[in-house]
C-alpha cells in the first residue's frame, strides 16, 4: 500500500473519531439516595435536579446511592469509568448524605469533577476542596436562623433541643450549640435520638421537667411529625422550631392542621409559600412532572443544576469551565441568590416559616439574607 | 401520675413488638432457618392499610373516614398471601440448602418489598387510621390515647387465639409436632410442606396486623423493615428461639428499654443497654429465658 491511501485512512479515522467526540453531547450523572432513610429528601433532590435537565439537551442518568458510602463511591466511579468518554461528565448532582459526600469528595478531586449538592452537613465545605457546591444554605446559615428567630422573635429564654443521633444531626445540634450560647441562651436540655425511636414521651417529658419555654428540633420526616403530634398530646405548649423537615409538604400531610398550630420551622426556601410568579411556574410543572409538593431541598437543587446550565449557555465545555464558572460567578436563582464564598457554599439565606393552625401551607414570617455576609 | 402514663405507652409498644415477635417464631417453629423478609412484611401490613384506606374512600362520600378495625381483616388476607410468596419463592425451592441460603433469598425478597413499596408510595412517611377512633381518655389521671388501648387489646385476642389454636386444636399439635420434630411429624403423616405454608401465611398476618397498628400512631416508611426484624430478633434471643411466651417477654423488655429506660437516662444509653441486658441473658441463659431445649436453630 502506498503512503497516501494509509495517510487517507489515518486521517478518515481520527476524523471520525473526533467527529463522533464532538457529537457527544454533554453528560450530568444524578447521583441521589431515593431508597433508605434519606429516600424522601433525595427523590426531591432527585426530582428537582430532573426538571431542570429535561430538555436541556444535556444527558443525565439518575443513580440511586441508597444510604452508605460504598454504593455512593461505586455509583460514582461507575458514573465517570464506563461506557462514554469521562471528558464528557462536565459535573456530578451529588447526594445529599453527609456521609457519602465525605466519602466522594476524595474521589471528585481525583477526577476533577465539580460536585452540585444540596447536603446540609457543615464538614462538607471544610475540607479545601474546590469541587464542591452546596446549594442548600448549609448549617452555620439555617441553624443561625434557626436560634435567632427563637431568641430574637420569639423571646425564648430556656430552649431544648432534641436532634437525629445521624451525622446529619449532629452536625446541626452543633451549630444550634453554638448559636444559642452566642446568643446568651445557651440549652436547658438537649438529647439524641436515633431514628427507629417511636415513642417520644420519654424525652417529652424530660423537656417538660427542664422548665424549658421552647422546643428546637433537628429531626427527619417521621421523627418530627411524631414529636409534634405526641408534645401536642401530652399537653406540651410551648413554641416549637422544627429544622428544615418540617417545612416538607410530607411531613405535614402526617399531621392534623390543629396539631401545626404554634408549629414553626427555619428551611432554605418553602416554594408551596411563594407567591412570585417564577416560582409559582417552577411549583406547578414540579406537581405535574412528578404529582406531588415541591420542597426546598427540589428548588435547591433545580436552582444549582440550572447554574451549572447557565455555565453551559456561557460557553462552558469542560469540568473545569463549569468548575470555574460555579466558584467565581453570582447567580440568581428561584430561591435566593447564590454565590460562593470560596469553600463552595453557594447559599447564604434562609427562611422561617409557621403554620396558622388552620392548613397544611406555612407562611414565611422571616426571611435572613445574606447571613454569612458573602453577597 | 407520668410513671403510669408511660408503663401504658411501654406495655402498647411491646404489645404490638410482640405481634411482631410471634410472627417471627412461627415461621422459625415451621422451618429451620431464619425469614429475614419479616420486618419488611410488617412494614406490608401499614402500607396495605393506607391502600386500602385509600381505596374504600372512593367508594364512600366524601368526609367518611375508615376505622382500621374494618381494614384489619383485608391487612390479614394481604399479608397472609405476601406469607405464602416468601414461602413459596424464598423458602420452599432451596428447603434443602443450608440454612445461610436461606437468610439470603429473604433478605432479597425484604429487599424487593422495600423497593417495590418505595416505587408504588414514594419514600415518605405515612399513616394508617386509627384502629377505632382519635383522640385520648382520661383515667386516674392517666391520658391513655385510644390507639394505644387498642394496639393492646388486639395483641391481647390475636395472641391469644393463636395460643387457643396452637394448645387445643389438631392443627395446634400439628404445628408443635413440626416445630419439635419434622422428620418424625413427616412420618406421622403430617404434611410438612402444607404446615410450613401456614405457618408463613399466620406468621406474615401477624406481622401485617402490627403494621396496621404501628402505622397510625408511629407511621410506616419502605425502608422501616430492617430496625423492625431486628427488634423482632432480639425479642426472639431475649425470650427463647421457638417460644411464643419468651418473644412476648422479649418484646415487652424492649418496649421496656425504649419507653422506660430512656426516660429516666437518654435515648442512646437505654439502647446500649439493652444490648448489654441481652449480653447477659445469653450469658446466664444461652437458650434465652423460656429456651428449647430440642434442637438447635439457624
Amino acid at each position: 500500500m502506498s503512503a497516501l491511501p494509509r495517510v487517507f485512512i489515518v486521517a478518515t479515522a481520527l476524523l471520525a473519531t473526533l467527529t463522533a467526540a464532538a457529537a457527544e453531547p454533554l453528560r450530568i450523572p444524578v447521583l441521589v439516595p431515593i431508597t433508605g432513610f434519606l429516600a424522601l429528601e433525595g427523590t426531591s433532590q432527585r426530582n428537582g435536579a430532573e426538571l431542570a435537565l429535561r430538555g436541556s439537551g444535556v444527558d443525565f442518568d439518575v443513580n440511586d446511592t441508597a444510604t452508605s458510602p460504598e454504593i455512593a463511591v461505586n455509583a460514582f466511579e461507575r458514573a465517570l469509568t464506563s461506557g462514554r468518554a469521562r471528558d464528557d461528565v462536565i459535573a456530578v448532582v451529588a447526594p445529599m448524605l453527609g456521609t457519602q459526600m465525605l466519602a466522594l469528595i476524595p474521589l471528585a478531586d481525583e477526577f476533577n469533577v465539580p460536585m452540585v449538592t444540596v447536603s446540609g452537613t457543615a464538614r462538607i465545605t471544610e475540607l479545601g476542596s474546590a469541587n464542591v457546591f452546596r446549594f442548600f444554605p448549609g448549617d452555620v446559615v439555617v441553624k443561625a436562623a434557626h436560634a435567632r428567630y427563637a431568641v430574637e422573635e420569639l423571646g425564648v429564654k430556656r430552649p431544648a433541643v432534641i436532634f437525629q443521633t445521624t451525622a446529619y444531626g449532629q452536625s446541626g445540634r452543633a451549630e444550634l450549640d453554638r448559636n444559642l450560647t452566642a446568643l446568651g441562651r445557651p440549652a436547658v436540655f438537649a438529647e439524641g435520638l436515633d431514628v427507629s425511636v417511636k415513642d417520644m414521651l420519654p424525652v417529652l417529658s424530660k423537656v417538660r421537667e427542664s422548665g424549658a419555654d421552647a422546643l428546637l428540633l433537628h429531626l427527619h420526616s417521621g421523627p418530627t411529625a411524631l414529636v409534634v403530634r405526641q408534645a401536642r398530646a401530652m399537653g406540651l405548649d410551648i413554641p416549637i422550631i422544627a429544622g428544615s423537615a418540617m417545612h416538607q409538604p410530607e411531613t405535614a400531610a402526617l399531621l392534623a392542621p390543629s396539631e401545626l398550630a404554634g408549629v414553626c420551622a427555619e428551611s432554605g426556601a418553602s416554594p408551596i409559600s411563594e407567591s412570585d410568579p417564577a416560582t409559582r411556574a417552577f411549583a406547578d410543572a414540579y406537581r405535574t412532572a412528578f404529582d406531588r409538593e415541591p420542597d426546598a431541598f427540589a428548588l435547591g437543587q433545580y436552582d444549582g443544576v440550572q447554574m451549572l446550565l447557565a455555565a453551559v449557555r456561557a460557553g462552558a465545555k469542560s469540568a473545569a469551565d463549569i468548575r470555574a464558572y460555579l466558584a467565581s460567578r453570582r447567580y440568581r436563582g428561584l430561591a435566593m441568590t447564590y454565590a460562593s464564598d470560596g469553600k463552595g457554599n453557594m447559599a447564604h439565606s434562609a427562611v422561617i416559616l409557621c403554620y396558622s393552625g388552620d392548613s397544611r401551607v406555612p407562611v414565611i414570617v422571616k426571611r435572613y439574607e445574606n447571613l454569612t455576609g458573602i453577597l | 401520675m407520668l410513671g403510669a402514663q408511660l408503663a401504658l405507652n411501654a406495655v402498647a409498644l411491646g404489645a404490638a413488638y410482640a405481634l411482631v415477635a410471634i410472627g417471627f417464631v412461627l415461621v422459625l417453629n415451621a422451618t429451620t432457618a431464619v425469614n429475614f423478609a419479616h420486618g419488611e412484611s410488617v412494614v406490608a401490613g401499614g402500607f396495605a392499610a393506607v391502600a386500602l384506606t385509600g381505596a374504600l374512600a372512593m367508594l364512600l362520600p366524601a368526609g367518611n373516614a375508615i376505622p382500621g378495625i374494618v381494614l384489619l381483616p383485608g391487612v390479614l388476607l394481604l399479608t397472609a398471601l405476601l406469607g405464602l410468596a416468601i414461602a413459596a419463592l424464598a423458602y420452599l425451592p432451596i428447603r434443602n440448602r443450608p440454612p445461610v441460603s436461606v437468610f439470603v433469598t429473604t433478605i432479597a425478597f425484604g429487599i424487593i418489598v422495600t423497593n417495590g413499596l418505595n416505587a408504588a408510595f414514594g419514600a415518605a412517611p405515612r399513616a394508617a387510621p386509627a384502629l377505632l377512633g382519635t383522640g385520648t381518655i382520661e383515667f386516674l389521671g392517666v391520658t391513655a390515647s385510644r390507639q394505644s388501648l387498642a394496639i393492646i387489646a388486639t395483641a391481647v385476642v390475636l395472641i391469644g387465639a393463636l395460643a387457643f389454636v396452637l394448645q387445643r386444636t389438631q392443627l395446634g399439635r400439628q404445628f408443635r409436632a413440626c416445630a419439635q420434630d419434622p422428620e418424625m411429624a413427616r412420618a406421622l403423616g403430617i404434611r410438612l410442606t402444607r404446615i410450613t405454608l401456614l405457618a408463613f401465611a399466620l406468621g406474615t398476618a401477624f406481622a401485617g396486623a402490627a403494621g396496621l397498628l404501628l402505622a397510625h400512631q408511629f407511621f410506616v416508611t419502605p425502608s422501616d423493615g430492617a430496625g423492625l426484624i431486628l427488634k423482632a430478633y432480639i425479642a426472639v434471643v431475649i425470650g427463647g428461639w421457638g417460644s411464643l411466651r419468651g418473644a412476648t417477654i422479649g418484646a415487652m423488655l424492649i418496649a421496656f428499654f425504649e419507653v422506660g429506660v430512656a426516660s429516666i437516662s437518654s435515648q442512646p444509653l437505654a439502647e446500649g443497654l439493652l444490648y448489654v441486658a441481652v449480653l447477659l441473658v445469653l450469658l446466664v441463659r444461652p437458650d434465652g429465658i423460656f429456651g428449647e431445649p430440642q434442637r438447635l436453630r439457624a
